[in-house]
């Protein structure tokens, strides 16, 4: 998978979850002071991320540095690479 | 001296409108609530009629509250936050006066929301645990309306939830006038909401109590009092009424829509699908008797009548015993179907208008009363009469009853 799409499809949960336009969805936006959401819209985007990539991600200890959206695309992003079989189940 | 308690807002969320101006007018000219939801079919597992008289609310009216307040809410208590919000507009509740702590919040319903009850059940039964939201808990839970109304609006003083089904919003507005009474607040902003979905219809099937007759035309299957009802039509919404004693009222400049001057709430301890005339008329004249009032004081009597065969039959015996067959009583479900939870405050509601008016709404689709509710004055077109004093019937599952009682200002 490449980055695009996990871009692609982390700001889809953006937009279905938490309403947000797509167009304010930029790399350096903070996730709490600029996208507005706070602890209970976290566990939501966890549990949307675990669903959409298929990704144990919950007790995850880098989920606390994540500030911006930037962020959450390079942990998505690292977690898949740790995680081969992850890969071929979102390609089939 | 027992203190004035009036009402200064009253606000709706219903299938008739979204405001109680609105939804009088509807119910004058003769519309009804009742509609098929061929939507609703697929997700029906003993009928295929799916027909209700609900709410459909457009999305620029739910997204004018903001997602972040709107997450926690099921239809239920998002319809009685709206409905608070009109009633806190027409009352003028400054910010200051919500956020005194003198203020309290009182909402109720049958459930926290039942769709999203069947929802949550659903995805735990299935393990699909990604479909529940962090918010799922706080819109099933019995006090959802409640805390979200406080929360929206920043009110601290009391919140409270009497859930009792279809007694739900009356028992609300009944419990604000006695801590008011007691003293333990100013104001309340009371009342409740319900709403209803394929799994409420449902429900309503599997205990005989659903209008289900495929050759009677849709709009006439609710209908109150008369000799082939056979059932209820479920329906939803919410009434929220804004509460504060008289001198509270005059000292901010508010103007008293209504006072509500008797109130009662009793059970039967013997039923739990249905009330009794027993019980339904002790509770009425324990109303009367918190009012200082006589029977023959009550101009009007807003009936529970939900259209079923044993509710009906009870509740006309209870009002002919009470109050002979003088006094006009007549049941707004044949045209809103039963709003459960809702219906205490969102026929309250109507009540306001009609005594404004001076009109009383008539029994839609009552052609032939049924024998024992014959000896009822029970009107089928608009009735023009002054209206002063008005008692309000609700009654539920569980053998609950609650009355109330109102006096034009």
């Amino acid at each position: 998978m490449n980055r695009d799409k996990i871009i692609q499809l982390i700001n889809k949960i953006f937009v279905d979850k938490f309403e947000l336009d797509s167009q304010d969805l930029t790399p350096e936006k903070k996730i709490f002071e600029d996208l507005e959401l706070d602890s209970l819209d976290i566990v939501d985007l966890i549990t949307g991320l675990q669903h959409t990539f298929q990704i144990p991600l919950r007790d995850n200890k880098d989920l606390l540095q994540i500030r911006t959206l930037q962020d959450v695309y390079d942990l998505v992003e690292k977690i898949i690479a740790e995680h081969p079989e992850v890969i071929e189940k979102l390609e089939k | 001296m027992k203190r004035r308690i009036v009402i200064t807002g009253a606000g709706v969320t219903s299938a008739l409108g979204y405001s109680r101006q609105e939804l009088f007018q509807s119910l004058l000219d003769g519309k009804s609530a009742v509609k098929e939801r061929p939507d609703w079919i697929e997700k029906m597992q003993t009928t295929k009629m799916a027909i209700a008289s609900a709410v459909e609310l457009p999305q620029e009216v739910a997204k004018s509250i903001s997602r972040h307040h709107r997450r926690s809410m099921g239809p239920a208590a998002l319809y009685a936050t709206l409905a608070a919000q009109n009633a806190l507009k027409e009352a003028n509740a400054s910010s200051e006066l919500l956020t005194s702590g003198r203020t309290g919040c009182i909402a109720s319903s049958t459930l926290g929301s039942s769709s999203e009850t069947y929802e949550a059940a659903a995805a735990l039964v299935n393990k699909v645990f990604y479909d529940l939201s962090a918010c799922h808990f706080f819109r099933i839970v019995s006090h959802s309306s409640a805390f979200n109304i406080a929360n929206y609006f920043g009110i601290n003083g009391i919140q409270l939830a009497p859930c009792s089904a279809c007694a739900s919003s009356l028992q609300s507005i009944g419990l604000a006038y006695e801590q008011i009474l007691l003293g333990k607040q100013d104001a309340f902003i009371a009342g409740g909401s319900d709403e209803t979905a394929p799994v409420v219809i449902e429900s309503f099937r599997l205990l005989h109590a659903l209008a289900e007759e495929p050759n009677v035309p849709i709009q006439q299957l609710s209908r109150p009092f008369d000799a082939k009802r056979c059932g209820l039509v479920c329906g939803d919404g919410a009434g929220m009424l804004f509460i504060e004693t008289l001198e509270h009222a005059q000292a901010r400049g508010a103007q008293p829509l209504a006072e509500i001057i008797g109130y009662a709430t009793n059970c039967t301890g013997a039923q739990i699908s249905q009330s009794d005339h027993v019980s339904i008329e002790r509770c009425m004249q324990l109303a009367l008797e918190d009012a200082g009032l006589s029977p023959q004081d009550i101009d009007y009597v807003s009936a529970h009548a939900t259209s079923t065969v044993a509710g009906d039959r009870e509740e006309a015996i209870a009002i002919a015993n009470v109050f002979g067959g003088d006094v006009p009583v007549s049941s707004l479900k044949g045209q809103l179907g039963h709003t459960l939870g809702a219906s205490g405050a969102l026929e309250l509601s109507v009540v306001i208008e009609m005594m404004k008016h001076g009109v009383i709404l008539p029994n839609f689709n009552l052609e032939t009363p049924s024998e024992e509710c014959a000896t009822l004055n029970l009107p089928t077109a608009p009735l023009k009469k002054p209206i002063r004093t008005v008692l309000k019937n609700c009654i539920a599952f569980g053998g609950v009853n609650a009355a109330l009682i109102i006096r034009r200002i």
